[in-house]
């Protein structure tokens, strides 16, 4: 066998070994692929196609049947609600399908022992899927949906939405979306099945906005009622700190 | 004087010239454990394991299936813990230095899996960037290498959802072996693999010999009697034996030579026996012959008069003779079947 003298040997210590490599595989898997595609079509039918549903079409169905209560029906406080609560929870959904079985689905096929037996510290394994989804994730579900949204918003205002407080709302859809890509994964390393992912992540989220109903203070401490301040925090409504900053800090903690 | 003796429910090898094989020399040594265990709940998989694989050996660690061969080599690459004990691979811990271990082996799991949307050649690519950085027409050199290595270069674009068993221990033999590695970890790397497979496995094993130390789990014994020069039996996830291929083939029993004769061996049988070198004589006959197993206690005076003093009887014909040399299977069935009966 020869030797390549040009080839240098890796120099990543501790909790890095391996993680460059395997960032740019997991960022292949996302770029290299249909995926990003696919992701940012699906997501701008399910939030941008909600978006115009509520802001187009049901306004002029309304003035068609017309009630008494659609005049104070705005556009733009119908959207807002439908991209940043609707869309905080369906984001929150479709993350947790999309990466239930990323970490269950390759230790159970032998994929994580084959890596794992190459010199790869096991945090870098984590942290590369955690940071190539969150690119991922970023980028073509949350940034790319809200450019458009804000467009959309945009049009249907006559006039651009203030862009801080707009941002805020971004903000804070990213980090509800994270919370559960992260959930998600550290579930993927404890959990036996897809199933059991699938059902804590789903039964954290869904069952969250039950018991948030049941026990209002667990929305303080939780990021339950996270998708419903966000839309107050677009519109600047004004809200108690507690109520509008707590839920953020905690779900960043 | 050859023995297999039982230590503390082990046994261990002592060579014919006194002392311990050279597995105690330590800067000879690239895997030694001590007391290496693993227990699951209740069950013990590993009981205890002291091996001693030494420097550019193909090592065969034999067993049963289900006898710990797999848990023994996940935790020598620190891919589970041990319950009690350790052991280091070239003289590091395999619990706290792992990473640096896997820097210099190279691994094939007994089921091997990679991602079934790359090719082979993005495979060994991905693999190899564990290792190396540097220009990617020199990493693309070092795969392309290696695929020819394992014969698989007509396939190297092809994606691995379409690849056979063999195909993919082959390239599961390249991939573990794109770093060439200190120490080669292969666990049943012909288990699944048709006869034409496997002998290309031993082939690739024979090649690789020169430049690492291969340590390799199988059932197949037919396989460690080709290739393998070191032997350690695993039974029920205890190590019952551990020693150099030839020394163990030659058996448990001392030193025996095997004599065929035609004609009336009685006379012959009377001088052999009174020899204070010769310690007993089993005897057979069939088809006319006379087959002897005469165990010896001097191999040196053996080896020079046996011979001459069965065939001073003028009326009787030698049709075989010598050493007689264990099949690895009688070897490894008689080991097991003792240690089971314990």
């Amino acid at each position: 066998m020869s030797s390549n003298s040009a080839l240098q040997l890796v120099n990543e210590r501790g909790w890095r070994s391996g993680f460059a490599n395997l960032l740019r595989n997991e960022n292949l898997e996302w770029w290299g692929s249909r995926r990003w595609l696919t992701q940012a079509g699906l997501w701008l039918l399910i939030l941008n196609g909600l978006v115009a549903l509520v802001m187009f079409v049901t306004p002029a169905v309304m003035q068609v049947t017309p009630d008494d209560n659609a005049g104070a029906m705005d556009p733009i406080s119908m959207g807002i609600p439908a991209f940043f609560q609707i869309g905080a929870t369906a984001l929150a959904i479709g993350t947790v399908i999309l990466v239930q079985g990323e970490m269950v689905g390759e230790r159970q096929s032998g994929i994580t022992e084959w890596i794992l037996s190459k010199p790869v510290a096991r945090p870098a394994y984590f942290l590369a899927k955690m940071v190539a989804h969150s690119i991922g994730i970023f980028a073509i579900m949350i940034g790319f949906q809200s450019t458009v949204a804000y467009g959309l918003f945009w049009l249907a205002n006559g006039d651009p939405l203030p862009l801080l407080p707009f941002l805020v709302g971004v903000g804070g859809l990213t980090l509800h979306t994270f919370f559960y890509l992260t959930l998600t994964l550290m579930l993927g390393v404890f959990a036996k099945t897809r199933k059991q992912v699938l059902g804590v992540a789903m039964g954290s989220l869904l069952g969250g906005m039950l018991l948030l109903n049941i026990i209002s203070q667990l929305g303080l401490i939780t990021p339950w009622s996270l998708p419903n301040i966000l839309p107050a925090l677009v519109i600047q409504i004004p809200l108690p700190f507690a109520t509008a900053f707590m839920p953020i800090l905690m779900t960043a903690i | 004087m050859v023995y297999w003796e039982h230590k503390a429910g082990q046994k261990t090898f002592d060579s014919p010239k006194g002392g311990k094989h050279n597995m105690n020399q330590s800067n000879e040594i690239v895997i030694q454990t001590k007391g290496l265990s693993k227990s699951f709940g209740e069950v013990k998989a590993l009981k205890s394991l002291d091996l001693a694989v030494p420097k550019h050996s193909i090592f065969g660690f034999l067993g049963p299936s289900g006898t710990g061969k797999t848990t023994a080599i996940k935790l020598l690459l620190g891919l589970t813990r041990p319950t009690n004990g350790g052991g280091t691979v070239f003289g590091l811990d395999i619990g706290r230095n792992s990473v640096e271990i896997r820097k210099r082996v190279g691994y094939l799991a007994q089921h091997p899996r990679y991602y079934e949307h790359m090719t082979a050649r993005e495979t060994l690519r991905f693999t190899a960037r564990f290792f190396y950085t540097g220009p990617k027409a020199e990493i693309g050199d070092r795969v392309a290498e290696t695929l020819e290595l394992v014969g698989l270069a007509g396939k190297a674009d092809r994606p691995i959802k379409g690849f056979s068993g063999g195909e993919r221990q082959r390239l599961g033999i390249a991939q573990a072996q794109i770093n060439y590695p200190d120490l080669l970890i292969l666990d049943e790397p012909a288990a699944s693999l048709d006869p034409q497979g496997r002998r290309d496995v031993l082939e690739v094993m024979e090649r690789l010999r020169k430049y690492a130390t291969i340590f390799y789990s199988t059932h197949i014994l037919d396989d460690v009697q080709q290739v393998s020069d070191t032997v350690a039996i695993l039974n029920h996830g205890e190590l019952v034996a551990q020693a150099p291929l030839e020394e163990l083939l030659v058996g448990s029993e001392g030193t025996v030579y095997s004599v065929v004769i035609k004609g009336d061996p009685s006379q012959a049988h009377g001088r052999v026996a009174g020899q204070p070198w010769v310690s007993g004589i089993r005897a057979t006959t069939a088809e006319g012959q006379t087959a002897w197993q005469v165990s010896v206690t001097d191999e040196a005076v053996a080896e020079a008069t046996l011979l001459r003093l069965v065939l001073s009887d003028e009326s009787v014909t030698v049709t075989e003779f010598g050493r007689k040399k264990y099949e690895l299977e009688d070897v490894f069935l008689s080991i097991v079947k003792e240690d089971n009966n314990e």
